[in-house]
């Protein structure tokens, strides 16, 4: 029977890699958006069971709060990407991007 | 189960929710769902701040961000929905890797889990000191992050071109 931190790491191993389907599977860049957001709580869930593992949580804390400031630039960057795109080519379709340049 | 393992466990199935829904704006609420779920865990683990920001950030700005990026696109074909076999093969999938990872990462984890460190005199510092103490350099890197996006932003969305 695993202990507590190994159960959280076997659910967070799951939701990483639920994450990692959804961007390798899909085409749309939306979907590929929300796999990577999935992948992210993955990330995030995992450094604050660490931080809870060796009695560092405010450290784990300020290490989160950092990473929710750079999943919403990457976000909002990647979303804005995609209006513009979809302006232009009228599609989220990754194979279509062949008009990104300049 | 305890209510740990359940959050956990209801987390990775919103999770898979957000990635199984045909309608991209339900996938966008699942999502939301799935970053409540995270953020009810930092709570569990006594990190309030953390989860604090988990819930107005990601649970709130970013499904807004969403849910706006799903309406300005949604007429347009939805490439994904030919391949939903893709799809609905993830559940097999994900219930694969369990099985998997049930058997191959018990040993991993038990190894990892013998690092578990005593409490120092970090551990009892305010949150307010570990931020803007101890890691400030990181505030400076967050506010040069923001300053990137919003230049990215603008530029992407420029009313001339460059």
């Amino acid at each position: 029977m695993m202990n507590s931190f190994a159960l959280d790491w076997y659910f967070i191993a799951l939701i990483l890699f639920v994450g990692l389907y959804c961007m390798l599977v899909s085409r749309n860049l939306l979907r590929q958006l929300i796999g990577l957001e999935i992948m992210s709580k993955a990330g995030l869930l995992a450094v604050i069971s660490s931080g809870a593992l060796t009695n560092r949580l405010n450290l784990a804390q300020a290490v989160i709060i950092t990473m929710i400031v750079i999943e919403v630039v990457v976000v909002a960057a990647g979303l804005a990407l995609l209006v513009k795109n979809f302006k232009i080519n009228k599609s989220v379709d990754i194979w279509k991007l062949k008009e990104l340049k300049g | 189960m305890t209510y740990h393992s359940l959050l956990f466990v209801l987390t990775a199935i919103c999770a898979v929710a957000a990635v199984l829904a045909g309608d991209l704006l339900v996938g966008a609420v699942m999502l939301a769902l799935v970053s409540i779920g995270t953020s009810l865990i930092l709570f569990d683990f006594m990190a309030p701040w953390a989860a604090v920001f988990e819930l107005s950030v990601c649970a709130g700005l970013i499904t807004v961000l969403f849910v706006g990026a799903v309406s300005l696109v949604r007429p347009s074909e939805d490439s994904d929905a030919r391949g939903r076999v893709k799809f609905l093969v993830l559940p097999l999938a994900v219930a694969g890797a369990a099985i998997i990872l049930w058997f191959t990462l018990p040993a991993f984890l038990e190894r990892l889990s013998s690092g578990a460190m005593p409490a120092s005199a970090h551990s009892a510092a305010a949150i307010g000191t570990t931020l803007w103490g101890l890691r400030r350099p990181d505030l400076l890197g967050q506010v040069a992050l923001l300053a990137a996006g919003v230049f990215v932003i603008k530029s992407i969305f420029a009313r001339k071109s460059i």
